[in-house]
């Protein structure tokens, strides 16, 4: 039973990178111009018909694009993302060299946003008609409602040019002078943004999955029978933590296109940074690269969270659902 | 505050800002594009309610100009993705069986591709004005409310009048459009309530990135991009007031779509 789960999820996975692939491609082929004329830039105008032509050979671009797309994708595969127009160096050099900043502002943003509205989210949910239960309804569509990267602008007008105590952008770089400490100033301020306007969304979706949970009739039989209200709260937050997962994983889509925007704010050296930036170079290489990973980053998320939802939902486990 | 005072409050809210913005070349007294080099950065007073910006242009008019444009793009889209949205989930919960399952699947696979990567994809060579912006927010934004219009349909296809109709001989038409698609009213429309917001946050966005609107249109995510680095030099106001102006229309659309959720309905985000 694992086993074909696993392999059903890896199947969808795929099936979303193909997409991926090729909607990257064909918009790539769509766009106006000439492929040769975008190469020279500039210099387009001094070619002749002739070397045109050569440079459609060279590039293949004579051939039939559904043989164009299947030989890019050989090797994209095989991890040829081929070599930046503006860079001249390999794409999936450039995107490693960015992947573990993306990583560490994901990770980081992403560790503190579960903790925050679990323990929110528990302390708002388990306590119907509270004050933190009305209140976290309220502040939660607020803090949502605020544009991350306006609130980033807000942050750097007040932390970095008022006090002056954080660095408005950039990234830092391990081995630097500051080493950690100093990757860890430049990381408070893009990360504490993405927490803030994203904690109360997620802290208010679990807090009312718990108050559905502890309407049900399992709950009311358990206190019935005196049960230790420890156990009863354990088996409240059990069950009401599969929606909150499935909420995580609908969500996660969107996380990272507002972490595109923050990235992009803060000079923040990250993929979302560079993907921004060859849409405004008209890198198509390096944008397509961006595009392939970026979205491999969101189908492993997927999966792992899938994974954690088999492990506590036992209904999954026996196939009941899905 | 009550329930249904605070609906009334927050439609109020939105109302203003519509009515604002619908009417900026009136309440301006400066175009939102002129520019006075002679007066630069100058802070919000007398004369200048709401300040001036790098080229003199007045903050106030360019606020209400940009708010027409954004506003306009996020209704654009959303009219859009609503047509698309409602074909799309109509079909796949009307016909069921086999089509079903195979158009869910593909729904399920876009859903999982961040909007804004396709969206920077296409920004990548269309370049184009506002427009082609709607254009490409409009046909990224439909899938949630296709499923809504799926499951709604699922739903009302066993409902007994429907039955009662199919039975009665109406014609198709009308029962889609006079049954199924009437009853499904609310919920699309809450749905395309909170699209609208994010339809705006996408517009904003993008500008703010310098990859949206063109810049000579302003719009609030444009003035955003440039008040980045207006920011760094101490004129607070260029990148406060637009900021605000998005905060309280997401705001009121997200608290009047809260309102309208009646709790007994089954969530709709699920």
């Amino acid at each position: 039973m694992t086993v074909k789960w696993i392999g059903k999820r890896m199947v969808m996975g795929m099936i979303v990178l193909l997409i991926v692939s090729f909607l990257s491609f064909f918009i790539m082929h769509a766009a106006p111009g000439d492929p040769a004329a975008a190469f020279y830039g500039g210099n387009a105008q001094t070619l002749n018909a002739a070397e045109k032509e050569r440079i459609s050979r060279v590039f293949s671009l004579d051939r039939p694009v559904i043989a164009q797309y299947g030989t890019w994708l050989a090797e994209t595969v095989k991890g040829n993302f081929g070599v930046s127009y503006k860079e001249g160096r390999p794409v999936s050099t450039i995107l490693f060299e960015r992947l573990p900043n993306t990583l560490l502002l994901f990770g980081v943003t992403m560790f503190f946003i579960i903790v925050g509205s679990i323990w929110l989210g528990t302390a708002a949910g388990m306590k119907a008609g509270s004050v933190w239960d009305k209140g976290l309804s309220t502040v939660s569509i607020v803090t949502s409602s605020i544009p991350a990267f306006w609130l980033g602008i807000l942050f750097i007008s007040f932390f970095a040019v008022n006090l002056g105590i954080l660095p408005s952008s950039g990234s830092g770089d391990i081995g630097d002078e500051g080493g950690f400490w100093d990757k860890l100033r430049y990381l408070i301020m893009p990360a504490t943004v993405i927490i803030l306007t994203h904690v109360g969304i997620y802290a208010r979706f679990l807090q009312e999955s718990i108050k559905v949970e502890s309407r049900n009739y399992y709950v009311t039989v358990a206190r019935a029978n005196g049960i230790a209200e420890r156990v009863i709260r354990k088996g409240i937050l059990r069950n009401a933590s599969i929606p909150y997962l499935n909420y995580i994983g609908m969500t996660i889509p969107s996380f990272f296109g507002g972490s595109i925007i923050v990235e992009s704010l803060f000079s923040w050296a990250g993929l979302g940074q560079l993907t921004v930036k060859s849409v405004i170079t008209k890198d198509f290489p390096l944008l397509m690269g961006g595009i392939l990973l970026t979205g491999l980053i969101v189908v492993v998320s997927l999966f792992v969270i899938d994974l954690i939802m088999y492990v506590v939902n036992p209904r999954l486990r026996k196939g009941d659902v899905r | 505050m009550r329930p249904q005072k605070a609906l009334t409050f927050w439609c109020a809210v939105l109302g203003i800002i519509v009515i604002l913005t619908a009417c900026a070349s009136f309440l301006s007294s400066y175009g939102p594009n002129d520019m006075n080099l002679d007066e630069v950065y100058v802070s919000p007073g007398e004369d200048h309610l709401l300040g001036t910006d790098h080229l003199g242009r007045d903050v106030f008019s360019r606020l209400l100009e940009g708010g027409k444009v954004t506003l306009t793009v996020a209704s654009v889209s959303v009219l859009l993705s609503l047509v698309i949205g409602i074909l799309y989930g109509g079909i796949s919960g009307y016909v069921g069986g086999a089509v079903d399952t195979v158009m869910m699947r593909f729904l399920e696979a876009l859903i999982t591709i961040p909007s804004l990567i396709i969206i920077l994809a296409f920004q990548a060579f269309m370049q184009g004005g506002m427009w082609s912006m709607a254009l490409i927010i409009g046909i990224t934004g439909w899938l949630v409310t296709a499923r809504i219009v799926r499951s709604e349909f699922i739903r009302l296809k066993d409902a007994e009048f429907v039955k009662m109709a199919t039975m009665f001989g109406t014609p198709i038409w009308k029962i889609l459009f006079g049954h199924m698609l009437r009853n499904s009213v609310p919920a699309i429309f809450i749905v395309t309530l909170f699209n609208f917001a994010g339809a705006i946050f996408i517009e904003v966005s993008l500008s703010f990135l310098g990859i949206g609107v063109p810049p000579a249109i302003p719009s609030w995510g444009n003035m955003l991009y440039y008040a980045q680095n207006d920011i760094l030099i101490g004129a607070w106001w260029i990148g406060l007031f637009p900021g605000v102006m998005i905060f309280v229309t997401i705001l009121a659309i997200n608290f009047i779509g809260e309102a309208l959720k009646n709790p007994e309905r089954r969530r709709l985000d699920a």
